[in-house]
């Protein structure tokens, strides 16, 4: 079953006074199935985060579509798209995006607080998210109290807090060292086997290399996909590193 | 490098932080303006010939000492706001290869263009304004409008020099906190880390008690004299109070309500709470200053306005009847003779005497103790609430002037104490004891007890005999006095104020040189020095009343700033997360809502705790009309609520322009 389906997508910045036209996506499509661990990779200013903007909800596109479990989400009426984006995606951003003011535990509640959740719902939910993710014992801590690798996977346990169709994740092992990153990306796979679908946007070839298939987005466009299949994550971060190259090289599309 | 490039550099960074630093230069400028419009009129030598100007001058010149101080703390309070928010990029300047030295010159050409500017425009705004503000100023001392414009000196040198001198340590402050710091703790400026704050039971209960303690001076003290005293004890404990209940109070609130798990995690307290606490730590001290500043406010403007609208009041509690005189009387200045010479004054000006009021006393202060009372100037103490002041007046006036048949034994009395009770039964004094025979209720009026402001007790003694044996032991305790005893006389006329004050001087010269230490007194005559002390204290009410009001002002405004750069990445983060925009506006709105607030409605509750000491106060300055105080006050807070509302309103604008500024969706 399609979860995410991405249709011609189109992005023009417009500097604020109309002066030139910057196109961040030229023609964007593809699909995220149920279940899935995908990546998406380019350089900076490939239009990455302008995608993943986009797909949260956060951005509208200049045309072109997204739909979440066959919903437009253009469709969505501004008053409900909070809500929607609460209840259907989940985030984990580079730099966590959590808040000084709350706790950890705050932190994670904070998606259901906003949906009208009793403490006690939250507390069942939390306990064996907490529990997978290994932050039992640092949850009445506050963000910059615990390193980035906890600050991190705090981030995943809000994201997963509200049980979402799909966890979009932003660059979510760019801030952190080679150990902490290690250890997000095979909790990402747990998640994934577990059945949680995932997009990742990236650019280390080590992140992209644990997913089931990548998306390589050059000049706005998707320009080649990967697909995992049985290979090991060793011989899969080497084909994505040959394609990087040969995208940077200025190689041949093909399929 | 070019030889103006420090000043350039200066001026661009003046340029480019105009947000910030024009409220500053403004505020500045304003500070110096009023600064040397005070003093102009304090040095004033045409306001200084006037009759009672030398009181309104001394009551200008303790304002602009005033001005002053407060000027130093204020500005360098602010200034170091400035400094806070630039640090970052005082730290990149050092870091692209400046060094300390260059940013210090840097620093050095700011002020001087801050300085001159603000000098330059205050002191010409101060010269502009300065003839107007002396209008209004005789307008409300009613004192004639003498013609011409003039420029004081002196007040100029006097304006510079403070000013320039507050600058110069300004900058001393910021080049110290500049040399002290490295350049990657510039760069981080702002945003080190913030900890969650720690209650802090100790300040708690520290300022519960200090705020009640003053509560309780205010609402337990009884005797206005003991008021004046209490009253600086008071106002002590309540800032100390809200100094603390804002820092570590407020906090411990919050973390009640954070522990009360039902209460917390409900979407709308969930993120007030928690965003409350962070700006609680943020601005507490902020706050508390705003709040102490608008009582401050309140308190003196509700005060002087109604002394200056009250002053018929005020007049009529001091001097109760139109013509008053007390004159001592001995065996070669009768009372006869007394009386002879203003009737021969009436006469010619041809007025009759209303509600007559004559009669013989004797008059002494003392302390009340118990069933005695100390006279014995030596060991008379002035601060207690015991102090009274004692009028013996003979059985014989006592019965002509209530038209009563009372009879009284050598020792017994009479006693009239006023609205308090008089609870012995004897009562000791030079010597005596005397037997309480029945307490007054009321007294004959217009009595000389207007005018005093402990209580007084009217005590009916059997006959002059007894007055005068009296009078004999006084003086063998204090010294003796010409004089056996007071003579009262007054009157009401019914008469135009012009006759009144013609009548006044009549008497005066007719009497005054007869009975040297007589005293002839007239509302009349005293309006003029009253208008002078009310009306000068209203218009310095007026005046550091609006001083206040402009840095609150600009205290809220910048709070808004550093709260809108502070919220801006909250804000981004909670959208991200799941919040709506206008779910984000709106908890975002009321909690800035409650910070401004709660300093408005805290001063309002301050005030109305302050009503009972303050309406004592000023039953020293004869203004005993509650309902006007009343009135005064409430007009005071309104219109104070309606200001701060406009300018949080105004400032709210720049907060939430920062807030958005880039925002997605």
């Amino acid at each position: 079953m399609t979860i995410l389906e991405v249709n011609n997508l189109k992005k023009v910045y417009t500097t604020r006074f109309g002066g030139s036209h910057v196109q961040a996506l030229a023609n964007v499509s593809f699909s995220v199935e149920q279940g899935e661990y995908a990546a998406i990779m380019g350089e900076s200013g490939s239009g990455k985060t302008t995608l993943l903007n986009i797909l949260a909800s956060l951005d509208k596109p200049t045309s072109g579509e997204v739909l979440l479990k066959g919903k437009r989400l253009s469709t969505i009426k501004e008053r409900e798209i909070s809500a929607f984006r609460r209840e259907n995606l989940g985030f984990v951003f580079q730099d966590f995006n959590l808040l000084d003011t709350f706790s950890l535990q705050d932190n994670i509640f904070l998606p259901l607080v906003l949906s009208g959740k009793s403490y006690e719902e939250m507390s069942r939910r939390l306990e064996p998210i907490a529990h997978k993710l290994g932050i039992g014992d640092i949850l009445a801590k506050y963000p910059y109290e615990v390193s980035g690798g906890q600050k991190q996977r705090c981030a995943v346990a809000r994201a997963l807090i509200t049980q979402p169709q799909l966890i979009l994740a932003d660059e979510p092992t760019g801030s952190l060292d080679s150990q902490a990153a290690e250890g997000l990306l095979r909790l990402f796979k747990e998640i994934n086997q577990e059945g949680q679908t995932l997009l990742m946007v990236t650019h280390s070839v080590k992140a992209a290399s644990h997913a089931q298939r990548v998306l390589f987005i050059k000049d706005g466009e998707v320009f080649h996909q990967l697909y995992k299949a049985g290979m090991s994550d060793e011989a899969m971060y080497q084909k994505i590193s040959d394609t990087l190259t040969t995208m940077a090289t200025g190689g041949v599309r093909h399929e | 490098m070019s030889r103006f490039f420090y000043a350039k550099l200066a001026a661009t960074n003046l340029k480019k932080n105009a947000q910030t630093y024009l409220p500053y230069i403004l505020t500045c400028m304003g500070t110096v303006m009023m600064y040397y419009i005070m003093v102009f009129l304090a040095e004033n030598e045409g306001l200084g010939k006037m009759s009672g100007g030398f009181q309104v001058q001394t009551i200008l010149k303790l304002g602009s000492y005033v001005i002053a101080i407060f000027a130093v703390i204020f500005l360098f309070y602010t200034h170091s706001f400035l400094i806070k928010r630039r640090k970052k990029e005082f730290g990149l300047f050092n870091i692209l290869g400046m060094e300390k030295k260059h940013i210090a010159k840097v620093l050095g050409f700011e002020t001087l263009y801050v300085g001159v500017i603000s000098l330059g425009a205050g002191l010409l705004g101060g010269i502009l304004l300065s003839k107007l503000i002396f209008m209004v100023l005789l307008k409300i001392l009613n004192f004639e409008v003498p013609l011409g414009f003039n420029v004081s000196g002196p007040a100029l040198a006097d304006a510079f020099a403070l000013f320039a001198g507050i600058f110069l340590l300004t900058l001393l402050n910021t080049l110290r906190q500049i040399h002290l710091a490295k350049p990657v703790e510039l760069l981080q400026g702002g945003q080190t880390g913030e900890k969650e704050p720690k209650t802090k039971w100790p300040l708690v209960v520290i300022g519960t008690l200090s705020l009640g303690g003053g509560y309780y001076i205010s609402l337990t003290t009884q005797s206005p004299l003991a008021a004046l005293s209490q009253f600086f004890y008071a106002v002590l404990l309540v800032m100390v109070g809200t100094y603390c209940l804002f820092t570590a109070g407020s906090i411990a609130v919050l973390k009640l309500l954070r522990r009360n798990k039902g209460y917390y995690y409900q979407t709308r307290h969930f993120t007030a709470v928690a965003g409350m606490m962070y700006r609680m730590k943020q601005n507490a001290v902020g706050l508390a200053s705003i709040c102490i500043m608008a009582t401050a406010v309140l308190v003196m403007v509700s005060t002087t306005v109604s002394l200056y609208i009250g002053m018929e009041d005020v007049l009529r509690t001091r001097y109760p009847q139109t013509i008053m005189i007390s004159a001592p009387v001995s065996a070669q200045q009768s009372v006869e003779s007394l009386q002879r010479s203003v009737h021969k004054v009436l006469a010619k000006h041809r007025l009759v005497v209303k509600d007559r009021l004559d009669y013989r006393y004797l008059f002494f202060p003392g302390n009340q103790e118990g069933g005695r009372v100390i006279t014995a100037e030596s060991k008379i103490s002035n601060a207690t609430s015991s102090l009274r002041e004692y009028y013996l007046i003979p059985l014989e006036d006592y019965n002509r002037l209530t038209h009563k048949t009372v009879s009284l034994g050598d020792r017994e009395i009479l006693i009239y104490s006023g609205p308090s009770k008089y609870e012995n039964d004897t009562l000791t004094v030079l010597n005596r004891t005397f037997t309480v025979k029945e307490r007054l209720d009321s007294f004959f009026e217009n009595t000389l007890e207007g005018s005093s402001i402990s209580g007084s007790y009217y005590i009916v003694v059997k006959d002059m005999n007894v007055i005068k044996a009296m009078k004999a032991t006084l003086a063998e305790e204090n010294g003796d006095k010409p004089s056996d005893y007071n003579y009262y006389l007054g009157f009401n006329l019914d008469a135009g104020e012009a006759d009144i004050s013609a009548v006044y001087q009549d008497i005066r010269t007719a009497v005054g040189s007869d009975y040297p230490g007589s005293s002839i007194e007239s509302p009349v005559a005293a309006k003029e020095s009253f208008f002078a002390v009310y009306g000068g204290l209203f218009f310095l009410g007026i005046f550091l009343g609006a001083l206040f009001i402009m840095a609150t002002v600009l205290i809220i405004y910048y709070k808004q700033v550093s709260e809108g750069y502070d919220d801006k990445a909250r804000f981004e983060i909670m959208q991200k997360v799941g919040m709506s925009r206008e779910e984000v506006k709106g908890s975002i709105r009321s909690q800035i809502l409650t910070v401004f607030f709660l300093p408005l409605v805290t001063a309002g509750i301050h005030t109305a705790f302050a009503f009972p000491i303050i309406s004592k106060l000023l039953a020293v300055l004869y203004l005993t009309n509650v309902g006007l105080f009343v009135w005064c006050t409430a007009g005071t807070i309104l219109v104070f609520a309606l200001f701060y509302a406009l300018v949080y309103g105004l400032t709210a604008k720049v907060y939430y322009r920062i807030v958005s500024w880039g925002m997605s969706v």
